[in-house]
């Protein structure tokens, strides 16, 4: 068996390739997170809203998307959605980096239900008298959120909502399967380029360690900075 | 604690030995297990694919295995695997023999051991008419779509320097991206590229197969390093269909005019392990 070759990961061709994936899986969980963030949010409203409808509409995107495999999510909006585009649209989406977009779009609807789950329960956290005081003093249900009910709850919220970006760290991987040429992808490639499995999956699993690791590290301190009041 | 570690000292030194004793010799441990496993594709037609009809997997490799394993006297046992587990899973002792659409190369050759080769294709690029590429050298800068883990990756961006090369667990996979427009072309052996753009029917008029070979790609089974007496069973079954013309028969049947292939006539002999 050849011994490890450390070199291999500091210079050269496969230790570009290995650091532009893993520049593209950051920039993965970057973009989901920016746009599922705000979708999370609406999500977790709809699923709290005084009107039946608007929480049965939460709650069948919630179930909905938990309940069907990543894997599933991505082949979907990779090789099924885009098709049924009108053909303008999809020549110029074709044209482009179709591969990331349709990750990002899935990995931002699957990774937004787990959030909403967590922006829900968060809110659900602060009690009631809290909410029924704002709409006392005449304030709109989205005003008494906006200004009593989600401040609150974001101190509650941001550790799991961290965890969740953990999570969604390491799914960036499973987008491999679509053609995206992150971390996992990249690091086949050096695999079948060189046989260098050990050094290659070396390169992935401590890259994949670190960020998660600093991510705990961040919730951790988060927790520290800003606990959660007693209300 | 101590007697744990000890037990565990213990049961990883048994493992240790009994795994050095099933490494003695695969030839042997086939003939007493009574079977083979051949690690094969399954998704690449003709070569080993699943028949609509019996839901089995049949193909040129797949009958090629199934030969060696009458001649063994055991039965044979076809695994599927995807292209980039395919080396792994021989070397981890998973399968008995590759017979997947592999290609003989030098690289490959510390890695494991071939038989002599049984087939010869080049590699080509299949592309939309649509696309106005008709010569290879036009696909620099552009998207190109192919299997993870197989030649085709390191080919194309030898022949076509700047190509962007996109990749898919499975050939069908990329073959379907193709369809979809999300690259101008689709890089495969010559054979499965032919099969595949016969599977497009009426569509088949906007597609065209680029005429330049990327590469010549001999394929062979592939056998563990080091395993000499499996290899001369192999080999030896290998040449006695060559030599009874059971070899032209099989390629006939798989490749012939009558096929979906439509190849006149065989190109190559199964009689030599170089490359």
């Amino acid at each position: 068996m050849p011994s490890f070759d450390l070199n291999l990961l500091l210079h050269g061709q496969y230790h570009d390739w290995l650091v532009s994936g893993l520049w593209l899986s950051l920039a993965l969980t970057g973009m989901t997170l920016a746009l599922a963030l705000p979708l999370s949010v609406g999500v977790a409203l709809l699923r709290l809203s005084p009107w039946a409808v608007l929480r049965a509409l939460g709650a069948a995107y919630v179930e909905g998307i938990r309940n069907v495999p990543l894997l599933a999510h991505l082949l979907f909006w990779y090789f099924g959605a885009p098709e049924l585009l009108p053909e303008p649209v999809k020549q110029w989406l074709y044209a482009g980096n179709i591969e990331v977009a349709s990750a990002v779009v899935a990995l931002t609807l699957y990774i937004a239900a787990y959030m909403a789950e967590d922006i829900r329960s968060g809110i659900r956290a602060i009690p009631q008298g809290q909410f029924d005081a704002g709409r006392a003093l005449g304030f709109s249900f989205m005003a008494t959120m906006r200004w009593v009910v989600l401040p609150q709850a974001f101190r509650v919220t941001v550790p799991p909502l961290i965890s969740q970006t953990l999570n969604l760290w390491k799914d960036t991987s499973v987008a491999t399967v679509i053609g995206v040429a992150e971390m996992m992808y990249q690091a086949a490639k050096v695999e079948s380029a060189s046989f260098r499995s050990a050094e290659a999956f070396a390169f992935a699993t401590s890259a994949y360690l670190v960020v998660s690791l600093l991510i705990t590290g961040a919730a951790a301190w988060v927790q520290r900075r800003h606990p959660v009041r007693a209300a | 604690m101590r007697l744990r570690s000890q037990a565990l000292l213990g049961i990883t030194l048994a493992a240790t030995l009994s795994s050095a004793a099933v490494r003695a010799d695969q030839l042997d441990d086939i003939k007493k297990k009574g079977e083979i496993v051949f690690g094969v594709l399954g998704t690449d037609e003709p070569n080993s694919f699943v028949d609509p009809k019996t839901r089995e997997i049949v193909g040129y490799e797949v009958d090629i295995g199934q030969a060696i394993a009458r001649k063994l006297g055991v039965k044979p046992v076809f695994k599927q695997l995807s292209v980039a587990a395919r080396i792994p899973e021989l070397q981890q002792g998973r399968v008995d023999v590759l017979a997947a659409s592999l290609t003989h190369n030098k690289e490959r050759e510390s890695q494991i051991d071939f038989s002599l080769t049984t087939f010869v294709t080049g590699q080509k690029v299949l592309v939309k008419t649509s696309s106005g590429v008709t010569d290879i050298k036009q696909l620099a800068g552009k998207k190109v779509l192919t299997v993870k883990g197989g030649t085709q990756e390191p080919n194309i961006r030898k022949a076509v320097p700047g190509v962007d090369v996109v990749t898919f667990e499975t050939t069908q996979q990329a073959f379907l991206a193709l369809q979809q427009g999300k690259g101008v072309g689709y890089v495969n052996d010559e054979a499965s590229l032919v099969n595949d753009h016969a599977k497009l029917g009426a569509a088949k008029k906007d597609y065209a197969i680029l005429p330049q070979n990327i590469s010549v790609e001999p394929l062979a089974l592939g056998l563990k390093k080091g395993e000499k007496a499996l290899k001369a069973q192999v080999d030896g079954v290998l040449r006695e269909l060559e030599s009874s013309g059971a070899a032209e028969k099989l390629f006939l049947k798989w490749y012939g005019p009558t096929t979906k292939l439509q190849f006149d006539k065989r190109s190559f002999k199964i009689e030599t392990d170089q490359i």
